[in-house]
């Protein structure tokens, strides 16, 4: 038999949540890197770790039409990469999704 | 440095006119040239000083028109151009007033200084234009401290006015619609074969930033994702293909962090190293914050990867 009253109720549990339900805390970084010719690669550092990554890139990819991996890093945790200069893409599609507000996303590169 | 200031120059040649406009506009129908109406103004202020009880204040035109006919007699001319000269060297030598000069520009504008290069080669335009800004200089001074010399009382029209001088005097760019503009030399970017680029003038921009070399080195490397080293002739070697347009934008981002002060938008700065930290340092207006610091964070692997375990083992 439980009392209702006796339960306890940690009253900060979602505090550490943040004020309004967004997972994603801290800057994302978009990235681009040049490859031989004129190749180039766009990397996603820092996105919360409560999403899929493997679900995002999926969504990228065939969004963008281009190829795409999550990479694991010791230090900055899973990295989205994608071929091709997509930082304009993924700045909209994150945007769009709700995945990131756009004061969250730091566009790196020329 | 003659360069720089022929820029500022012609910046505030553009801001005094527009005061000019309305202030003097009457006396400049006469016909006459800015130094009679100057003396007119100041033996106008001699009258003001005789009859205390004239309130009526000066940016009253018409009388100035009845009074300009008065006092052209050799005499007082000779006493009031002195006095104008005094006037002159003391603002040139008031500090406040030479960073108010310092300040006056800060968009980065890489594409207007190509324009302003033109200029400077005609020196006659130049010197009519520093002519022209220490006349009117001397007119806006005359005209806000009108009431200076004499223990009549101010209205609250010369108040107003004067502080809107003052405000305009010291931030150019709180004014609606006039932003401050920061002029540098744009970037000489040289592709050297097909895989590297030469920032030839770094160092160059380097000291016109007041920047260490090392700062912004590591900055631009970490933004375009590269490695790269400043060469023997202090040019910048990057590795990768990189245009004019692309390293600007690059150099518009550092300048907007590390250089021009988040509070006041001055240039004018001191970065400093205190505990690992960065710090931005305004000479302007004093402020004191804390800059990001710079990661060239995650870099995936884009050489070679036979290349690299050569190398390693």
């Amino acid at each position: 038999m439980s009392i209702q009253n006796l339960n306890t109720f940690d009253p900060f549990a979602d505090a550490s949540k943040g004020a309004d339900d967004d997972v994603q805390d801290g800057l994302v970084h978009i990235r681009i890197q040049q490859r031989n010719g004129r190749k180039t690669l766009t990397t996603v550092q820092g996105l919360s770790s409560d999403y899929d990554l493997k679900k995002i890139v999926r969504a990228c990819k065939k969004e963008f039409a281009c190829n795409g991996t999550v990479i694991e890093h010791p230090e900055y945790g899973e990295v989205l990469q994608l071929q091709g200069d997509q930082r304009e893409n993924i700045c909209q599609w994150l945007t769009k999704s709700g995945l990131a507000k756009p004061d969250q996303l730091k566009v790196h590169g020329f | 440095m003659t360069e720089e200031d022929a820029i500022f120059d012609a910046s505030l040649k553009k801001k005094k006119k527009k005061k000019k406009g309305y202030d003097f506009d009457a006396a400049l129908a006469e016909g006459d040239n800015q130094e009679s109406a100057l003396q007119a103004d100041l033996d106008m202020e001699k009258k003001d000083e005789d009859d205390d009880g004239n309130v009526d204040i000066d940016l009253d035109f018409t009388k100035k028109k009845k009074k300009k006919k008065k006092p052209f007699n050799m005499e007082e001319l000779e006493g009031a151009l002195p006095e104008t000269k005094d006037d002159e060297t003391a603002e040139n030598v008031n500090p406040e007033e030479a960073v108010v000069d310092d300040n006056l520009d800060l968009e980065l504008d890489f594409s207007k200084t190509k324009k302003k290069k033109k200029k400077k080669k005609d020196l006659d335009e130049l010197m009519a234009e520093v002519d022209e800004k220490q006349d009117d200089k001397e007119n806006v001074d005359d005209n806000s401290i009108q009431w200076l010399g004499s223990d009549r009382d101010y209205t609250y029209d010369e108040l107003l006015n004067r502080v809107f001088e003052i405000m305009r005097d010291k931030n150019p760019d709180m004014v609606a619609g006039k932003k401050q503009k920061f002029v540098m030399r744009p970037p000489q970017v040289v592709r050297i074969g097909t895989k590297k680029t030469s920032f030839a003038n770094f160092t160059e921009i380097c000291k016109t930033l007041h920047r260490q070399h090392k700062h912004l080195l590591d900055f631009l490397l970490a933004e375009l994702g590269t490695s790269g080293s400043v060469d023997g002739n202090n040019q910048l070697i990057i590795k990768g293909r990189f245009q004019q347009k692309q390293i600007e934008n690059v150099l518009r981002r550092y300048i907007k962090e590390y250089v021009t002060c988040h509070t006041c938008r001055s240039p004018d700065t001191i970065l400093q190293k205190d505990t690992r930290l960065f710090f931005l340092q305004c000479e302007t207006c004093g402020s004191r914050c804390s800059v990001a610091s710079i990661k060239s964070g995650f870099q995936a692997v884009t050489s070679k990867r036979a290349a690299i375990r050569a190398k390693t083992a």
